[in-house]
């Protein structure tokens, strides 16, 4: 089992690391490739299970995009073929068709999916999310410059029970292509969400429970009941 | 800039509000700015402001830099504005300026010490030029308000004036970095034993080059990305320091400023980095502004960290002691962490960290503790942790992640009731940390531990 990380040195933000160290422990024996910026990404020319990109910076997200960029087709490949990938926060920006400053003046992403970002860098969107993926409910934190436009319901990651979608009219949330997963949802979101943890193991093929599953499964449970009071 | 008449409007009304608010015996130290700044929004730029203005901004330590300035200014009968008791946002700003103020808008003073928020850069230097700006350090703060540091040193960048001279904090590599077109003053600490070439700290907001991206090579790091550091490939590093703090003795709690080939010796009063930070600062900015070692030192002597955020207290034969710990301020929290872990002796370690405005309106936003090094809790020294509060479950979840075990720690939602569980046996000292909103529950608690630690002394007379 191969879970690369990609550029931590720099999509490092919002505690969101922990989502990896979290899995660490729910599969001990799952080998961690972090790939820096510099570096061309493990999975261009070997097989890894799951590639997890964090939240950024906004001149990050160009670094991001200049590195990716040549993988596109790749990246595409590997979608294609079921490989799990988590990008949280607004990582799954650079795989849009741009991302628009409040000027007008736009950054060019991958274009993997038919959506587009605009910033406001004088604005910042912060709340809560409640919401439905598949049979389980989903809970996070979002905290964001950027609201993301486009057709996502036929890719759609989370039904919003609570909060907004990928935008303050939108209901859905993220995108789940296969088993890519974009969601701007921070922080913690697998420690918040060991039902969803479990879904990701599965995934990833590997039977093992989440660690622990009881602690978090209370925190989980109080949270939703908390979130529903709002 | 011409005044006008709105902006008389503003200033007369301001001030005969302040009257009323004083005359009913309410807190005028942010109103009167509020409704000048509506009727007036550029009131800022038109109020004639003192000669010298010291600024101080920065994620930590802003309000201890600006208070100990303040202190040993009066100590040295310096008079001056400040917002001490105000907010520091642009409506404190503009109160501390109209009570600075005549009923025509000349000021009364030649001087003002202002705090200023970092994210308030936008809406104050616009019409403001602080003589001095002072920078204490640039980390990962509240991110809901504050995203992350490249966000808001861009706007200090933007926003600070150019004719403004900044002291800044030259072991921060953010910090040192803003506005670099403006006249400079750095301030640091030598390299210290207690200096690592491994990063503890899970946040570090600078681990690879800006310019070239090649990760940086940290000739030793504090904490987090406080240190020493150079690009192998390009020319960025570290600037050179010019008043640099050596000889940290912490015996004798005495340091050595280097400025240049002058040597000067000055008290601590604080063993803590962050307040040796803060006075390295202080002294720098004094310094600056004309005073000599021998006025900032004797008065320097006289002062107390002010005791909302640190307060020591021993019965029979136990400490307690109380700590600011910010909630949502990862470095702050991880400073107070690495703080106990180090603190001598056997330790119980209450945890008030809920931000209570949050837990009010129904939950909270905890990714903060995600980037906090609760780690440095896993230590032998600490027999016991108690985690009360509405996010109790989430923080006996993040205190297992840091791989502490579960025995030792005791969560509940109730945080009087929780503090029933203390073990005090063999304990030397108990650490109270709470959030900066929690300051009557953490005098509450800190009397039923004192009430606990006499009533276990007396069972056992």
């Amino acid at each position: 089992m191969k879970i690369e990380i990609l550029f931590p040195e720099f999509c490092n933000l919002f505690g969101d690391m922990y989502n990896m160290k979290y899995l660490k422990m729910c599969i001990p024996d799952a080998e961690f490739i972090e790939t820096a910026l510099e570096e061309e990404p493990a999975f261009v020319k070997e097989d890894v299970n799951l590639i997890y990109l964090g939240p950024m910076t906004e001149n990050t997200q160009e670094k991001v995009i200049a590195r990716l960029l040549p993988y596109k087709e790749r990246i595409l490949e590997l979608i294609e073929k079921n490989v799990v990938f988590l990008f949280t926060g607004n990582a799954i920006e650079v795989l849009g068709k741009y991302i628009e400053n409040e000027d007008g003046s736009k950054i060019d992403g991958l274009g993997i999916f038919d959506v587009y970002a605009k910033r406001d860098m004088f604005h910042r969107h912060n709340s809560y999310l409640i919401g439905t993926y598949e049979d389980i409910e989903v809970i996070g934190f979002k905290s964001q410059f950027t609201m993301m436009y486009g057709d996502n319901s036929k890719t759609p990651f989370i039904e919003v029970e609570k909060g907004i979608g990928i935008n303050k009219d939108s209901k859905i949330e993220g995108i789940k292509k296969n088993n890519f997963i974009g969601t701007y949802l921070i922080g913690p979101l697998l420690i918040l969400n060991p039902l969803f943890t479990k879904k990701i193991l599965e995934m990833l093929g590997v039977n093992n429970e989440v660690a622990l599953k009881e602690d978090t499964m209370s925190a989980y449970e109080a949270r939703i009941r908390e979130l529903r009071k709002l | 800039m011409k005044k006008g008449f709105k902006f008389y409007i503003a200033l007369w009304g301001a001030k005969f509000g302040t009257m009323l608010l004083k005359l009913f015996r309410r807190n005028a130290t942010f109103f009167p700015g509020k409704f000048a700044l509506k009727v007036c929004p550029d009131f800022i730029g038109k109020i004639e402001k003192p000669r010298t203005i010291i600024a101080v901004t920065g994620t930590n330590g802003k309000t201890t830099v600006c208070n100990m300035i303040e202190d040993i200014l009066k100590d040295n009968n310096y008079v001056f504005i400040d917002n001490k008791y105000g907010s520091n946002i642009d409506a404190g700003i503009t109160t501390t300026l109209i009570s600075g103020a005549n009923l025509m808008g000349k000021a009364k003073k030649d001087l003002a010490v202002l705090e200023v928020d970092e994210r308030s850069a936008p809406k104050v230097y616009p019409y403001l030029t602080p003589t001095y700006l002072v920078c204490t350090n640039l980390f990962r703060d509240s991110l809901m308000r504050n995203a992350h540091t490249e966000f808001i040193s861009g706007i200090l960048t933007k926003y600070i004036p150019k004719e403004t001279t900044l002291i800044l904090n030259g072991d921060d590599l953010i910090a040192s970095n803003i506005a670099p077109e403006n006249k400079r003053i750095y301030f640091g600490i030598d390299r210290l034993q207690t200096d690592s070439e491994k990063c503890e700290n899970i946040a570090r907001d600078i681990i690879a080059c800006p310019k070239c991206n090649t990760k940086l090579v940290y000739d030793y790091v504090r904490y987090n990305h406080i240190g020493k550091a150079h690009c192998p490939k390009c020319d960025f590093k570290s600037p050179e320091i010019d008043y640099l703090a050596t000889n940290i003795d912490l015996k004798n709690m005495k340091l050595t400023l280097k400025n240049g080939s002058l040597e000067e010796e000055y008290d601590l009063i604080s063993d803590n980095i962050i307040n040796i930070y803060n006075i390295v600062t202080v002294i720098t900015v004094l310094k600056q502004i004309g005073l000599s070692q021998k006025q900032i030192n004797e008065s320097l002597k006289k002062q107390k960290i002010v005791d909302t955020r640190y307060s020591e207290e021993g019965v029979n034969g136990i400490k307690i002691i109380t700590h600011l710990a910010k909630g949502m301020n990862p470095i702050a929290c991880s400073r107070v962490f690495d703080y106990v872990r180090k603190y001598k002796g056997n330790k119980v370690v209450i945890l008030f960290l809920d931000d209570l405005h949050e837990a009010a309106n129904g939950s909270e936003n905890i990714a903060w503790q995600y980037d906090t090094d609760y780690e440095f809790l896993n230590n032998d020294s600490i027999k016991q942790i108690i985690i009360a509060g509405a996010r109790y479950l989430d923080g006996y979840v993040r205190l297992q992640m840091a791989g502490i075990d579960k025995a030792k720690i005791s969560c509940q939602r109730d945080e009087m009731s929780a503090l029933d569980n203390i073990k005090l046996d063999g304990i030397e000292t108990v650490f109270i940390l709470h959030d900066l909103y929690s300051m009557e529950l953490k005098e509450s608690a800190k009397k039923k531990v004192e009430v606990m630690i006499r009533t276990k002394i007396e069972n056992k007379a």
